[in-house]
């Protein structure tokens, strides 16, 4: 069975509300933006793992704090990916010339533990950064229009002092649009970004995310902004990226159709909270979650046939900082019952790897 | 007789690099009370054709030749007070992107009662009844007309703007992209809305999308746009079962669908043409499979190929 990568465990991501001087006088109470509120799921090497929900339900909150882009509020991420061993050499070492640890204590460690991004120091995080990287979510506002390509995906190089002299930089930097499918690179390396189409526009983002020659790739809404003509193309040249360089990937997605066909496993995120997990085809094609029923429902289809029995759910984001009582979704679920307005569901297994959050599936 | 005939529209910009001919040679026909989607990928001429329409080109676009034909009228040449009769009155646009345009400082039941007090020998008092019962309509809350644009979410601001595009109860009205911002649940309200308007107001739209599962689903014929030209067009079942030009099966083939096998979608390779310095022959003619040598000289003409299906390809022979 494949390894894990990255595990996360209960994350959380709250931001405080900003509030008038009034407010803050006459409350006590600090209220936060739920954004991230108990996340737990694990990807495994060469895995494609895919988190779909609404706008504002804390996809790209999740990601970012993957990789500590934004400081977590609560929970756990390790890694568990290539170069863990020495890193945790190394800082077993430490522990044990300091007599934190003994002998014992230390192999235990190396056995089991993978490496807890959280609690990394900032020389270490640096280091740790190079192997997980994100291509962010807009390729237009992402992309500084002022500076060549070159410079743009050379730029993580210089930033963590990595290359020892420009003849070596511009080495790796032609091997990331090469392997971004930029090619010849020489082509593109000096021109700017408006110079080129949007589908190689999203292809200099990923060749910057690639640079660095990570391990695990947060891949947020990559294709969205793409027409459809040219968005296969960069979800295969991500397949290929798996195959010959082992990437993993976190990507994320409101698209349920890209999804459906690009991903290993599927989490669907609610306000904050994975609702539904599992295999992408079951998920899919065999969702228990009505929340997942009504998004499936509910994608543009060209067959009317399908369209007969939509579950258009009423009203629009919920609000992150008001997480209303028992199951976060009782207020626009059709199915809600008297226990889901006060008490939480617990993720139960409906198949092996296959976990929904609801209340319909543990009555009985 | 049509509600609008739009033949041989040719609409070109005036650019540093010389004239760019976004749109090329379109021809459709629109009854009333009829939905027709058109599709294509970005920079194909779908916005172009909308506001030649109009008649609200930005100053370096011009209409070079065809006829808009609209209840009677050639919108091509009517200017001043005809046009101004017309514009917003008969015929909309709910802008691309305008949902993020409204104005921030202005209450939005305001900016809806503009066009109204603009084009209508109304008062204040008729104007903002109309404002509660447009927002009635696209299903506001009406005790919200003195908010302003920030207090509305992103699927709130773009039923402001269909509110806004019915303001004058128009035959026909443009929507321009009306979901592309919105994710899939907010999209499905919007689209419902949309449909209930055009049945209960026999309403005829013209909505333009790059994605053909929304069209499909709120449109009853679909032209599919290429390099400013219309290369195929049809019913939008027929479009699906049956595409005929080879672009139209690319676009189809692109799209993963939820509801069908789990299959990789494929990629239309390259990119599309130069508008300024268009080549002769197809223009689709190096991103095809299927090019012969006539498609790099001759420039194929949208037939009937099927009844009431037409189709630009030199390779689909009418049957
Ligand atoms: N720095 C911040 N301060 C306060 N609130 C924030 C911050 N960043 C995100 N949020 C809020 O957290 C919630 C989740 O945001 P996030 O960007 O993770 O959503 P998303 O699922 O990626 O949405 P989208 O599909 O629109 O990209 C939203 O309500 C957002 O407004
Ligand atoms: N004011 C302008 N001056 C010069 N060229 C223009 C102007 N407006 C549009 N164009 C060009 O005309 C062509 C058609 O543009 P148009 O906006 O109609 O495309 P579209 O099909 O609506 O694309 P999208 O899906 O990106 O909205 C494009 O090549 C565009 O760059
Ligand atoms: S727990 Fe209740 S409210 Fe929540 S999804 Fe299940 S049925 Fe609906
Ligand atoms: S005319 Fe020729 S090049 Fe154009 S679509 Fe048909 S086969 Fe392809
Ligand atoms: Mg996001
Ligand atoms: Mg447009």
């Amino acid at each position: 069975m494949a390894k894990d990568i990255i595990s996360v465990k209960d994350l959380r991501v709250w931001f405080q509300v900003r509030r008038g001087f009034i407010e803050s006088i006459l409350s006590e109470e600090q209220k936060f933006v739920k954004a991230v509120d108990g996340v737990t799921f694990t990807i495994k090497e060469r895995e494609i793992f895919c988190l779909v929900g609404e706008s504002g339900c804390g996809k790209t909150t999740t990601g970012k704090a993957i990789l500590r882009l934004v400081e977590p509020t609560g929970g756990e991420v390790a890694y568990f990916g290539p170069g863990k061993e020495d890193m945790m050499k190394e800082m077993v070492d430490v522990a044990l010339a300091k007599d934190n640890i003994d002998e014992d204590q230390a192999e235990r460690i190396m056995e089991r533990g993978g490496i807890s991004i959280r609690a990394l120091n900032k020389k270490r995080m640096k280091s740790m950064r190079q192997k997980l990287q994100i291509i962010f979510q807009d390729p237009y506002e992402s992309l500084n229009p002022k500076q060549s390509i070159y410079d743009i995906v050379a730029e993580p190089l210089v930033v963590n002092g990595i290359g020892a002299n420009e003849a070596e930089r511009e080495e790796r930097v032609t091997k990331a649009l090469n392997d971004a499918g930029l090619r010849p690179p020489k082509n593109f390396m000096w021109r700017y970004p408006h110079e080129v189409s949007g589908g190689q526009r999203q292809r200099v983002g990923v060749a910057g995310a690639l640079v660095l020659d990570p391990d695990f790739l947060v891949a947020d809404e990559p294709v969205s902004m793409l027409d459809v003509s040219i968005r296969s193309e960069i979800l295969k040249l991500m397949l290929d990226l798996r195959e010959h360089k082992g990437l993993s990937f976190l990507f994320i997605t409101h698209d349920l159709g890209v999804a459906y066909v690009f991903s290993d496993r599927i989490a669907v995120m609610y306000l904050g909270k994975i609702v539904e997990m599992g295999p992408t085809e079951r998920v899919i094609k065999n969702s228990q979650h009505p929340y997942t029923k009504a998004l499936i429902s509910v994608v543009p289809t060209p067959d009317p046939k399908d369209r007969e029995d939509k579950i258009i759910l009423k009203g629009e984001r919920p609000d992150p900082s008001d997480v209303p009582p028992g199951c976060r979704f009782h207020p626009r679920c059709p199915s809600v019952m008297d226990i889901c307005r006060s008490e939480e569901p617990k993720s139960v297994f409906v198949s092996p790897g296959h976990s929904v959050s609801c209340h319909l599936l543990t009555m009985q | 007789m049509a509600l609008l005939e739009v033949e041989g529209l040719r609409t070109y910009f005036k650019t540093q690099e010389g004239t760019l001919k976004a749109v090329d040679g379109v021809d459709f026909t629109l009854e009333k009370g009829h939905a027709m989607g058109l599709a294509g990928e970005s920079g194909c001429g779908k916005t172009t054709a909308a506001l030649s329409i109009m008649k609200l080109l930005p100053a370096n676009g011009y209409i070079a030749g065809g006829k808009i034909n609209f209840m009677g009228q050639d919108m091509a040449r009517v200017t001043g007070e005809k046009l101004r009769a017309i514009r917003w009155r008969d015929i909309s646009i709910v802008f691309q992107g305008a949902m993020n345009a409204l104005n921030p400082v202005k209450r939005v039941g305001e900016q809806i009662a503009e066009p109204i007090l603009l084009h209508e020998d109304v008062d204040k008092e008729v104007a903002n009844k109309r404002v509660k019962e447009l927002f009635e309509l696209v299903g506001l809350n009406p005790n919200r007309v003195r908010e302003y644009p920030h207090e509305f979410s992103g699927g709130m601001r773009q039923r402001v703007m269909i509110a806004m595009a019915l303001a004058c109860k128009p035959r026909l009205v443009i929507a321009d992209e009306p979901t592309t911002a919105l994710d899939v649940m907010i999209q499905a309200q919007i689209l419902e809305l949309m449909k209930t308007l055009q049945r209960e107001l026999e309403l005829a739209m013209i909505i333009i999308s790059h994605d053909l599962s929304v069209l499909a689903e709120t449109c009853e014929t679909l032209c599919i746009m290429y390099a400013g030209k219309i290369v195929e067009r049809a019913d939008s079942v027929e479009v699906f079962r049956n595409p005929q030009h080879p672009y139209t099966q690319g676009l189809i083939a692109a799209f993963p669908n939820v509801k069908g096998e789990r299959t990789m979608p494929g990629a239309i390779a390259g990119n599309p043409p130069n508008m300024i310095a268009v080549k002769p022959g197809c223009r689709f003619a190096d991103r095809c499979s299927l090019t012969k040598d006539i498609c790099l000289n001759e420039e194929p003409p949208l037939i009937e190929v099927l009844p009431n299906h037409y189709a630009a390809c030199h390779v689909v022979k009418p049957r």
